[in-house]
């Protein structure tokens, strides 16, 4: 009998002793992120959650490089040197299929971003704007017009162009609320129309909810103010070839006569000389709007503008050199011009120079200039006049004469509106080469894509009623989200 | 006991042997098996004294006794011991013969041993012997073959790289398949912990050489005793002891050559001009020659073969030195061992240095205890990227496919002898079209990339037995390893091009483990057994790590982490924990040893699962029949040749929670960047209702042994369910989620048999053949994914060729259907979604390409839309074939793997009939060239990466992966116990072995066994610009003193 008090005594002591386990180790508390449930607690977090916005956007996989390079290489203007299907090859030839990384990384950037915001607002209305107090409405600002700005990314690059059907075509998937958790996979698409509608909502929020000055240069020109939503605007419509609404807006931040610069808000202007504005970071007045990098976050492998258009010589990668058939063979492109300053030539190649700055690429990338919102407002007034229109002229010669002082415009340079809107298509190709605008002006006036070459291998035109016209929407989306489909 | 005590006995013991008196003579012999079999590790003891040793794995052995040795006791584990007197004789022939075999033989379980009769669980256990000398850096990767039931594929010829290593089929989609590995009681750490481009597998800490056992836990009723970690299948590592008896100092060495075997035949210049310039004559305008011949510094043609600059012989040797023995009260097993192995990629190696002690000690009848440690260094060294680890795939300094797809009419040298190299690309010499892949051979001379670890397992043991049917034991055991990642890329060309970087980052892995039983062993009234086991157990893991990475280099004179550097980044931030404490209990019973009960029950509670769901209950029912022991079955006739039949079957429930994130059940905002400020974003979407996934388990065999166990054998049915199965359920881009939670929804099994058979068909005298054989039937069968996900793919880098989807087996090829080369146009002919047959023409116009067989214009093929399951790649049956020849003192074993039923993407293949400035193979030789060729090979058009499968995987490029290896042929030589007298050594066996050294199979790649993905579990079946399996030969000397 003592023998099994014993054993029973040993046994239960050992049980009490080790059956014990420590409670709060089991229930641990991550040191590393922060609790989603803390993330609007403070006036910084909420900051550094419009930040996180800002962040998501400036991903290489869309304004920290490709987006602009997907636009240019399409149009007429580069030559792929480079075979490899992971750099930007596809969308040079047209190749481009639905479960290549392309449309997937762009789609699924574009829609993270789009998800950042979201979350971010429902957050502020759910008590993040009782933190953020007097800050509210313009961080609301911040995160509407990255909304929009991620919804134009994603209808003009998978969506058939506003003048198709005038906006009755397949739009996207709008997705206004943050998603947190599974069982939101399915979503029908809207149209067009109905996307443009929200993106203008967004934008018009933002124009009335963001700072009108901000002091500092780099603020300015990494986050958004009034005028950038406004200048952003001027180029939605345009998409919509909604030619007074674009009137409308510029004229916001485009005084009538020249020099040309912004009334309100943010003194925005053409700069004096347009090389000034590649020289890696400026925050020159004229750029309203750009992505910013740093040592620490650079813009990643294989997204970097200046890796694909340096050639090796200057450390890139030269992946794509300039067509000589493209636009700078325009002989009215003359040599004086400071925009021939931005190009160089490597192995009797031409190469764009204006990402310059070597690795790791730092250079800022350029959304939205004000040359651009000059240049918006010239082709709408010129649209909307049967004769040559002075103010286009005007606006046109400002940003010719800026860069060629050979070549003053007036309105007796042009036979009639036809010659002037050719003239002002040739200069924003001119002025934005390697600032992805070019295939947005193909794609939204209906034109062909050009027909090019490289060593033999030639891309026939592509008609705007070609598949290949639009990128097809990620296989990801249409396997997951059977509403929607290319 | 205290470190002193313990060194003052193994000080006593080794004086002991030193002093020896001159009263002495010597004794050798040979200790065998009923069969005649050598038995190994038998004890050989003079009775009455401490003088004594253990044999060999000849089963010889030879002391000096003392010339008043009255008599010998013999015994073994598994065998009965005998008495011999030893009169004048001194040689010794015995013969253990047990007529109780099976009842003595002690199996390993978990938590514990068992008497190999009352297990009524499927464990196979495989001797460490078996492995010891083979020349690979980790047990695992040589255990193919021994095991039913164990699939094991080594992926390729890095070294150290973890084998896919699966017990019963693929039992995770999204967590891992790995089993649970455990080293003398302590979990350990598992699969490739390197952050370099060296593999690094953490099983190699274990010198094979200290390892005594493997037992294989395969069924509910051995693996539901470790509840949550169970579900792949266990390995239970036993490492070495000393025995009882004279110190016995052993020496183990080998040295041997490895190299690449059945590389791709690849076009020579000549050859690669010929072709590459019909491509450009082929295009619709037809363009001039670029490819055009450089003569080199000894006038002729360049022609430079590739595998010279990234393939070798690699050089191998291997060290063991280990002392064992012990007095009655202790014992102790000390070893040291060396190893250094070249890869047959240049500069990719592994070295080790470890130190193992293991002690035990019975300080009085009540109480005893022991330590085991180990320290193990090891150092695994990379220059370039091999192109060849899960990931590298498409690695642009991947060296597998540049050997293959540099054009061999350029050299890695200019004509002055330096670097070939134009920017970051290899120039192009007299080509006129520029060759936009790396130079490897400047990466190679100046690149390292190396993972060092620094890995300390050791533990301690208390136990203490009160009364005789009691056992209490506490044994707390550590893990700790650190893995130092050191890289430097050059600026010359690559990955540091053009100012150069380097990254170093310490990673730490720490884990302890705590477990306390209690064990009663009782028989009632004789015939009724039983054995009751109760444990806790706490096994806590930690890990972080920090680094360094730098870019720009100061001057070209720096080439490490210290030197000159003008930026710096943070590299390998890390920081985790998790904690998991159990309860668990077993208990087994038979009745006269005729039949069997067991259960066993493990609650564990895991830091992962969100507040009230960490708790899940795990356990298992087994029963088994010894019907041999019936007395109508034995008295019966077919009891006379049926020696031993005994019935088993068992059903449980375990667990599975590795790689479960941390904090998989917590949403969180991370800080991050945006222009040098800080940043807040939604990082992760936790879900808190996670929980464990569970596999119930369903086991049923029969072992039985023909002809008094001449024959023996084991045969098993099992299916494996596997519910609640965690997946990441993919959510629609569009939701913009940062990540695809985890959640318990989907469902899949695995079921097949199991077959071994053994025998010793011959045994005489001299000559003795010992076989076996084993063949696993396994089926695996997704049944349900996530609602609303229809299927899941799984990419291999860039490419996706496996797709997950229910009612297939996981991991099905998923590719375009292609049908050939149409004769008339030369172009190949794909199989779009609606089934209609599309050719391709490279030289058409964009847009204009694909067209019908007719000739009028078909949509593109979109791999989004038009990529179908083909092809399953998951092996359905495998097995090995060993066979061990004895005659007298030669010994030879021939062991055949085998795996069959399965399909591999041969992507490389894709790589080298690829038509952009690529090399390609001689196969491409055989192209299309004018109507009404029928081959397999299209026209040749300049830049075309699309008829054969690089720009989307085709079926083409298909291949079946069964095969038949010759997996290891290994011829010794034992000397005479005699002539080993002579040379004062008690014994020496001198081999030479091969690995790899043949393969039967139609797979055209270099070999079939391959995994371009490691061992993920939804993308095998891959071999995408993989280096193949090298061959192997060693020789090898074991010396015992």
């Amino acid at each position: 009998m003592k023998k099994y008090m014993l054993k029973l005594a040993l046994l239960s002591g050992v049980t009490m002793v080790l059956f014990s386990c420590q409670k709060s180790t089991l229930n641990p508390t991550s040191t590393t992120a922060l609790d989603d449930k803390t993330a609007f607690a403070t006036l910084d977090r909420i900051d550094g959650q419009v930040k996180g916005i800002y962040a998501a956007i400036k991903s290489g996989q869309v304004l920290g490089g490709r987006y602009f390079l997907y636009n240019d290489a399409r149009a007429e203007n580069l030559v792929s040197e480079d075979p490899n299907r992971v750099t930007v090859r596809a969308p040079w030839e047209f190749s481009v299929g639905s479960s290549d990384d392309e449309p997937r990384n762009l789609w699924s950037n574009a829609y993270s971003t789009i998800n950042r915001a979201n979350l971010f607002l429902d957050g502020m209305e759910a008590g993040g704007n009782a933190v953020a107090g007097a800050k509210a409405t313009e961080f609301q600002g911040e995160a509407r017009f990255l909304r929009g700005l991620s919804y134009y990314i994603l209808v003009t690059t998978f969506a058939r162009p506003y003048w198709d059907g005038n906006g009755s075509k397949r739009g996207l998937p709008l997705r206004l609320k943050g998603i947190k958790g599974p069982g939101f996979n399915e979503l029908a698409p809207v149209t067009v129309a109905e996307v443009y509608t929200q993106i203008l909502q967004d934008l018009d929020f933002a124009e009335t909810n963001l700072a009108a000055t901000v002091a500092d240069a780099t603020a300015r020109t990494t986050r958004a103010h009034k005028n950038t939503a406004i200048a952003l605007k001027t180029r939605v419509y345009l998409s919509m070839r909604d030619y007074p609404k674009v009137i409308t807006e510029a004229n916001k931040i485009v005084s009538t006569t020249a020099p040309f610069k912004a009334p309100s808000g943010v003194a925005n202007a053409l700069a004096a000389n347009i090389t000034n504005l590649f020289t890696g970071t400026s925050t020159d007045l004229e750029n309203i709007f750009s992505m910013p990098f740093t040592v620490n976050d650079a813009p990643g492998t294989q997204n970097q503008l200046g890796h694909y258009y340096r050639p090796s010589s200057a450390g890139g990668q030269g992946i794509f050199s300039l067509n000589a058939n493209g636009v700078i063979g325009d002989t009215k492109w003359t040599k004086a011009d400071d925009r021939r300053k931005l190009i160089d030539t490597a192995s009797s190649k031409s190469y764009l120079k204006k990402f310059n700055s070597g690795s790791p690429w730092l250079d800022f990338a350029p959304v939205i200039r004000y040359s651009e919102v000059m240049l918006n407002l010239a082709e709408a007034l010129a649209r909307g006049n049967a004769g040559v229109d002075a103010r286009a002229v005007e606006l046109l010669n400002a940003v010719r004469n800026r860069s060629d002082k050979t070549t003053t415009y007036t309105t007796a340079s042009f036979a009639n509106q036809a010659e002037l809107l050719v003239a002002i298509l040739q200069e924003r190709n001119i002025e934005f080469l390697g600032e992805g605008i070019r295939s947005l002006d193909i794609w939204r006036l209906g034109l062909d894509f050009p027909t090019k070459s490289s060593g033999g291998f030639i891309v026939t035109a592509i008609p705007s009623t070609s598949p290949a016209y639009i990128f097809p929407i990620s296989s990801d989306e249409t396997r997951l989200n059977p509403l929607i489909s290319n | 006991m205290s470190m002193r005590k313990t060194l003052t006995l193994i000080f006593g013991m080794l004086l002991l042997t030193g002093t020896m008196l001159a009263q002495t003579k010597a004794i050798s012999g040979k200790v065998t098996d009923a069969q005649g079999a050598p038995i190994p590790n038998a004890s050989v003891l003079v009775k009455g004294a401490n003088t004594g040793t253990t044999t060999d794995a000849t089963g010889s052995f030879s002391f000096t006794a003392p010339a008043s040795a009255k008599a010998l006791v013999i015994s073994a584990v598994g065998y009965g011991s005998t008495e011999i007197s030893v009169g004048n004789k001194t040689v010794f022939d015995i013969s253990l013969k047990s007529s109780d075999k099976e009842l003595q033989e002690v199996v390993v379980v978990g938590y514990g041993t068992q008497k190999k009769s009352s297990v009524t669980a499927n464990i196979t256990t495989v001797k460490g012997a078996v492995l010891a000398d083979k020349p690979a850096p980790s047990f695992d990767a040589s255990l193919g073959g021994r095991a039913a039931g164990v699939q094991i594929t080594v992926p390729n010829g890095v070294v150290n790289n973890p084998p896919v290593f699966r017990i019963r089929g693929t039992n995770s989609i999204n967590l891992s398949s790995y089993p649970l590995i455990v080293i003398d009681g302590i979990p350990t750490f598992t699969g490739d912990v390197s952050g370099s481009l060296a593999a690094s597998n953490a099983l190699a800490s274990i010198n094979p050489a200290d390892i005594e056992s493997m037992d294989i836990l395969k069924d509910a009723a051995a693996t539901a005793i470790y509840g949550s970690r169970g579900a792949n299948g266990v390995v239970l590592i036993t490492t070495k002891k000393g025995k009882r008896g004279k110190a016995k100092v052993t020496y183990d060495g080998w040295a041997g050559w490895t190299k690449p075997t059945r590389l791709w035949d690849m076009m020579n210049a000549e050859e690669y001009m010929t072709v590459k310039n019909e491509g450009l004559a082929n295009l619709a305008i037809p363009a001039a020659p670029r490819y055009l011949p450089t003569p080199g510094p000894d006038g002729q043609t360049i022609n430079t073969d590739w595998y010279d600059y990234a393939y070798r012989t690699g050089f191998s040797h291997s060290h063991n030195v280990a002392i064992s023995g012990g007095s009655e009260a202790t014992t102790f097993y000390f070893s040291a061992g060396y190893t250094d192995q070249q890869g047959m990629i240049l500069k990719n190696s592994f070295n080790r240095k470890n130190i193992r002690f293991n002690v035990d000690h019975k300080i009085n009848k009540i109480l005893s205890g022991g330590m085991n440690a180990n320290y193990s260094n090891e150092l695994n060294k990379a220059a370039a990227n091999s192109g060849s680890l899960p990931g590298a795939s498409f690695a642009s300094a991947g060296l597998a496919r540049l050997a293959l797809t540099l054009p061999p009419n350029v050299s890695p040298y200019k004509n002055d002898g330096t670097y070939n190299t134009s920017g970051n690309a290899i120039g192009r010499m007299n080509n006129t079209e520029n060759i936009s892949f790396w130079n490897p051979v400047p990466i190679i001379d100046n690149n390292y990339s190396n993972a060092e670890n620094d890995h300390i397992q050791g533990n301690v043991y208390l136990q203490l037995k009160p009364i005789p049917d009691v056992t209490l034991r506490t044994n707390y055991g550590i893990d700790y390893l650190n893995v130092d990642n050191r890289q430097f890329a050059t600026p010359i060309i690559g990955d540091g091009f053009p100012t150069g970087a380097s990254f170093g980052n310490l990673q730490k892995n720490k884990r302890w483990v705590w477990t306390t039983t209690a064990q009663y062993d009782h028989t009632f009234f004789e015939k009724h057994a039983l054995s009751v086991l109760v444990g806790t157990e706490q096994q806590r893991t930690t890990n972080e790590g920090y680094g360094l990475s730098r870019s720009q280099l100061s001057d070209p004179f720096y080439t490490n982490l210290q030197g000159g550097w003008l930026l710096n980044n943070t590299s390998g931030l890390a920081l985790g924990e998790n904690y998991l404490w159990s309860g668990f209990s077993r208990l087994n019973y038979d009745f006269d040893r005729k039949y069997f009960l067991s259960g066993t029950f493990r609650r564990d509670g895991y830091s992962a699962f969100a507040d009230g769901l960490e708790y899940g209950n795990f356990y298992s029912f087994s029963g088994g029949w010894d019907v041999a022991q019936e007395k109508f079955f034995a008295n019966s006739a077919i009891g006379r040749v049926v020696n031993s039949l005994r019935l088993r079957g068992s059903y449980g429930t375990t667990g599975n929670i590795s790689g479960i994130g941390n904090f998989a059940s917590n949403s969180f905002y991370s800080a991050g960047t945006y222009n040098g400020q800080a940043t807040l974003a939604f990082s992760q979407a936790g879900n808190p209702d996670l929980t464990w996934e569970t596999s119930k388990k369903t086991d049923i065999g029969f072992t039985f042994g023909l002809f008094n166990d001449k024959i023996t054998g084991e045969i098993a049915y099992y299916k494996n369910d596997v519910d609640g199965l965690l997946l990441n359920v993919p959510m629609a881009p569009s939701t913009g989620m940062p990540n695809n939670p985890l959640t318990n929804i989907g469902a899949m099994y695995n079921k097949g048999i199991e077959v071994t058979l053994s025998a010793t068909p011959i045994s005489s005298k001299d000559f003795r053949w010992s076989t076996s054989f084993n063949y696993t039937y396994n089926d695996n069968k997704v049944t349900t994914l996530a609602p609303g996900v229809p299927f899941i793919t799984s990419a291999t880098s860039l490419e996706t060729v496996n797709i997950t989807m229910p009612n297939y087996p996981i991991s099905y090829l998923y590719v375009i259907p292609t049908a050939g080369v149409n004769p008339q146009t030369g172009q190949r002919i794909f199989v779009n979604a609606k089934g209609e047959k599309v050719q391709y023409n490279h030289a058409a116009a964009a847009g204009s390409r694909y067209t019908y067989l007719d000739g009028t214009l078909a949509p593109a093929i979109d791999a989004g839309k038009d990529q179908v399951p083909l092809y399953n790649s998951i092996p359905r049956f495998y097995g090995g074939f060993d066979n061990n020849f004895s005659y007298r003192n030669f010994d030879l074993n021939v062991l055949l793997t085998y795996q069959g039923g399965f399909y591999v993407y041969n992507g490389t293949q894709a790589s080298i009939r690829d038509q952009r400035f690529w090399n390609s193979e001689k196969a491409v030789l055989r192209r299309w060239q004018k109507v009404g060729d029928v081959t397999d090979i299209p026209r040749v058009v300049y830049g075309d990466n699309v008829s054969n499968g690089s720009a989307n995987p085709i079926s083409e490029n298909v291949q079946k992966g069964d095969f038949i290896k010759l997996r290891n042929v290994a011829l010794g030589y034992t000397l005479p116990a005699k002539a080993s007298q002579k040379l004062g050594i008690a014994s020496a066996r001198f081999y030479v072995s091969g690995q790899n050294l043949g393969i039967i199979t139609k797979y055209k790649g270099p070999d079939p066994e391959v995994s371009s993905n490691g061992n993920g579990n939804g993308n095998q079946g891959v071999d995408r610009n993989t280096v193949g399996n090298a061959i192997t030969g060693t020789i090898g000397l074991t010396v015992g003193f």
